[in-house]
């Protein structure tokens, strides 16, 4: 993603269910300061919210008492007329799928990318303004 | 932010009232089935959850919501849903729950 014009916020979350409540605040409050309509912004909040479900579920069970010491990252990308938004964790993964967190964050956003890797997961997922979408 | 419940028995309508406050997710999700089904085993009735106040609902208690359902089912009940908010109601279409739960209120679409 290139990210040289647009401005950056980087939140920095221990993975710690606890805390999801203060991505969708974040979420909430990045999103109006975009200009989004209260519908886009409770879309918006809503799959932020359910990207850091679906990291914390997938981390392993042996590991959590551990890796609730450790923290994944949200990056707020704020272009002129869509918000990005990439969230990533490092770290061993547990197998299991989390499949409603998915169909959700697919609907509520315009284009999302989920790359899993053996050290790894990134959520990378974006959304426009309804009125940028009007003049395509 | 957390959640809160408050339950009631309704007499007329044979089942519990419950209404629903706040926000629930992934770190609530579990005591909200917990206290949800304590009432259920207490009475084997109905079950109306009223969320005019509730401001957040995710995948996690949408899940823990259905396990409540099956409990009522399993003693012949029906679970309703009552004014949910429409950026809420979106999210039980979305995962097509608004088939499963019965949702009644003005603000059901």
């Amino acid at each position: 993603m290139s990210n040289n014009n647009v401005e950056c916020i980087k939140l920095s979350l221990p993975l710690n269910s606890a805390y999801v409540s203060a991505a969708r605040l974040t979420a909430s409050s990045v999103a109006n300061r975009l200009g989004f309509e209260t519908d886009e912004i409770e879309d918006i909040k809503a799959a932020v919210s359910e990207s850091c479900t679906y990291i914390i579920k997938k981390q392993p069970i042996e590991t959590s008492v551990s890796s609730a010491h450790e923290n994944f990252t949200i990056k707020f990308f704020l272009g002129e007329n869509a918000l990005s938004v990439e969230i990533t964790t490092h770290g061993p993964l547990s197998g299991e799928q989390d499949g409603m967190s998915i169909i959700m964050i697919k609907a509520l956003m315009d284009d999302v990318t989920i790359t899993e890797e053996p050290d790894g997961a990134t959520i990378i997922m974006s959304k426009e303004h309804k009125e940028s979408r009007l003049f395509e | 932010m957390d959640y809160t419940l408050d339950a009631r028995f309704d007499q007329e309508r044979k089942g519990w009232v419950v209404t629903i406050s706040g926000e629930v997710d992934i770190f609530n999700s579990a005591d909200m089935k917990k206290s949800l089904t304590e009432l259920i085993n207490e009475k084997n009735t109905d079950m109306i959850l009223d969320c005019k106040s509730l401001d957040y609902i995710d995948s996690t208690a949408l899940g823990a919501l259905v396990g409540v359902l099956k409990n009522v089912r399993s003693y012949g009940g029906v679970m309703y849903m009552r004014n949910v908010k429409p950026s809420l109601s979106k999210l039980f279409r979305i995962t097509n729950l608004d088939k499963v739960f019965v949702m009644e209120g003005d603000d059901v679409e």
